[in-house]
């Protein structure tokens, strides 16, 4: 049982769960544009420099992303968390663009940043930093009133309320919303990485899209998974060391 | 500014009230320092308030409150207290949560911090727990790493709401014991709301009734005696004698 557990916890019983459904749509539709699991693996292990490449020019657009988002979007969280006023003008602006699909403002982008890499990380930074902003909000919101009393009854200053409350009170707030940016900013590569490129994951789908190369458009899709694996284990690894509490 | 006198709190005519409500009315009391003083009433009647108050927390609407001669306008650096609600921070382990009044008060290096939160953890019996989070302890355990959070900065008034009250019995009594002796130790005074009675006749050197209106009666414990013991003649008396008070007349 424990063993079970164990196994079901690990990221390869998720890695077989979708090469099994993979398999079994490719046994079922029987077409050349879902090309077998297997052939796909063994195509993939064969380019295996090239995806790396891919792969790294991909993740190096998304850390960076991530981690501008994370520098502006906390602060903004935590003011919009602490801040009645800054809530109450800002909040309807965040609700109204929260729901509108950013990859519609590619366009915009590409105006003001050019097509080379900005127009891309800021298209990323762009998708994530409301999830960061509100995952902050709301763990502030979520903070119990006690312990800010705790805090008072020890005349703690504003600065020390931040310190020992505030900013351990969001940290496991912040991996979730972590998770969630990592989930969108994969999926948005093929997005971002559609123009004016000949390096990431995003562009290696696309190209092998439009060559009609089915396996090698496969692999690409298999890769980003294998990145996303790779992503929330490290996200995982990090938080037990910084909010270990919380597992 | 208030006279020189022997009482270590002062309530002049203190009235506060909420949402139009009045819930203390020009309340006037004197309190001795190193004495323990149990809070009894029935909901509603004002007994957090007047803890929030002497606490600081809260301004009164009228009136003034001294403690120790100084008349408090917010917290005041000596008074310690304890939430019924416990308010342990999730991310902090015992001998953190137990440090962290010294560090929000620079009170030495963090060696000297250390020794002290040692030295207070193994006087509780909570020395094998310093590493344990919150969720990881027992509701005993919390209340009194609760407690050592507060006692650690030797405080010369105790404030505590409804102390032992998501407590078994056993546990209760423990923490009661504890309680005593650490006010006896400090010869800090105390005042603690409880809603049960032989907790307020063990505990209290003096029983508040506190009555609708914020009127009040101050009954002396004539079981309280140092050392005390339940099994001691008088205590059930005692108890019975009090709960007759706060029952004013009313039939249950």
């Amino acid at each position: 049982m424990k063993l079970l557990k164990r196994f079901s916890k690990s990221q390869l019983l998720g890695f077989l769960s979708f090469l099994i459904l993979w398999e079994a749509v490719h046994l079922l539709l029987r077409t050349h544009t879902v090309p077998s699991p297997w052939e796909t693996i063994v195509y993939s292990i064969s380019r295996i420099d090239k995806l790396a490449l891919h792969s790294l020019a991909s993740l190096l657009r998304i850390l960076t992303g991530i981690g501008i988002s994370m520098v502006i979007g906390i602060p903004i969280g935590i003011y919009l968390g602490v801040s009645q006023k800054f809530g109450y003008l800002f909040s309807p602006f965040l609700y109204f663009i929260y729901p509108i699909p950013k990859i519609a403002f590619l366009p915009v982008f590409m105006l003001l940043f050019g097509l080379g890499d900005t127009s891309k990380v800021i298209l990323i930074i762009w998708i994530i930093i409301f999830q960061i902003i509100i995952s902050v909000r709301d763990g502030i919101a979520q903070i119990p009133k006690i312990q800010y009393k705790v805090m008072d009854s020890f005349q703690a200053s504003a600065f020390q309320k931040y310190r020992f409350l505030i900013i351990p009170a969001i940290l496991p707030h912040i991996f979730t919303g972590l998770r969630i940016s990592i989930g969108i900013s994969l999926a948005s590569l093929f997005f971002a990485e559609n123009y004016a490129t000949v390096y990431g994951i995003g562009y290696y789908i696309i190209s092998a899209w439009t060559k009609m190369n089915y396996v090698e458009m496969f692999s690409g899709i298999m890769t980003i998974g294998i990145l996303g694996v790779i992503l929330y284990q490290i996200l995982d690894e990090i938080e037990l060391k910084v909010a270990p509490w919380n597992k | 500014m208030s006279n020189a006198e022997d009482s270590f709190i002062r309530l002049d005519d203190v009235t506060f009230s909420y949402r139009e409500k009045i819930i203390l009315n020009k309340v006037s009391l004197k309190l001795k320092k190193g004495d323990s003083y149990a809070v009894i009433g029935k909901s509603g009647v004002g007994k957090s308030t007047l803890l929030h108050l002497i606490a600081g927390f809260l301004k009164p609407n009228a009136g003034s409150i001294y403690i120790d001669q100084q008349e408090i306008k917010s917290v005041r650096k000596n008074t310690a207290f304890l939430f019924q609600e416990l308010g342990l921070f999730p991310w902090q382990k015992v001998v953190q949560a137990v440090g962290m009044p010294l560090h929000l008060n620079k009170a030495g290096k963090a060696s000297e911090i250390q020794n002290r939160v040692l030295s207070l953890l193994k006087e509780l019996d909570l020395e094998h727990l310093k590493n344990k989070y919150p969720r990881e302890l027992s509701g005993g355990e919390q209340q009194r790493v609760a407690l050592a959070r507060i006692l650690i900065t030797n405080p010369d008034l105790i404030l505590m709401d409804e102390p032992t009250s998501s407590l078994d019995a056993m546990t209760k009594e423990q923490i009661q014991q504890l309680i005593l002796k650490y006010q006896q130790k400090l010869k800090a005074t105390m005042l603690f709301i409880t809603h049960d009675i032989e907790e307020a006749v063990y505990l209290g050197k003096h029983i508040l009734l506190l009555k609708p209106g914020g009127t009040f009666q101050v009954i002396e414990n004539s079981f309280y005696s140092v050392p005390r013991a339940r099994e001691q003649l008088g205590y059930y008396e005692q108890c019975i004698e009090i709960r007759k008070l706060l029952m004013d007349g009313e039939t249950i």
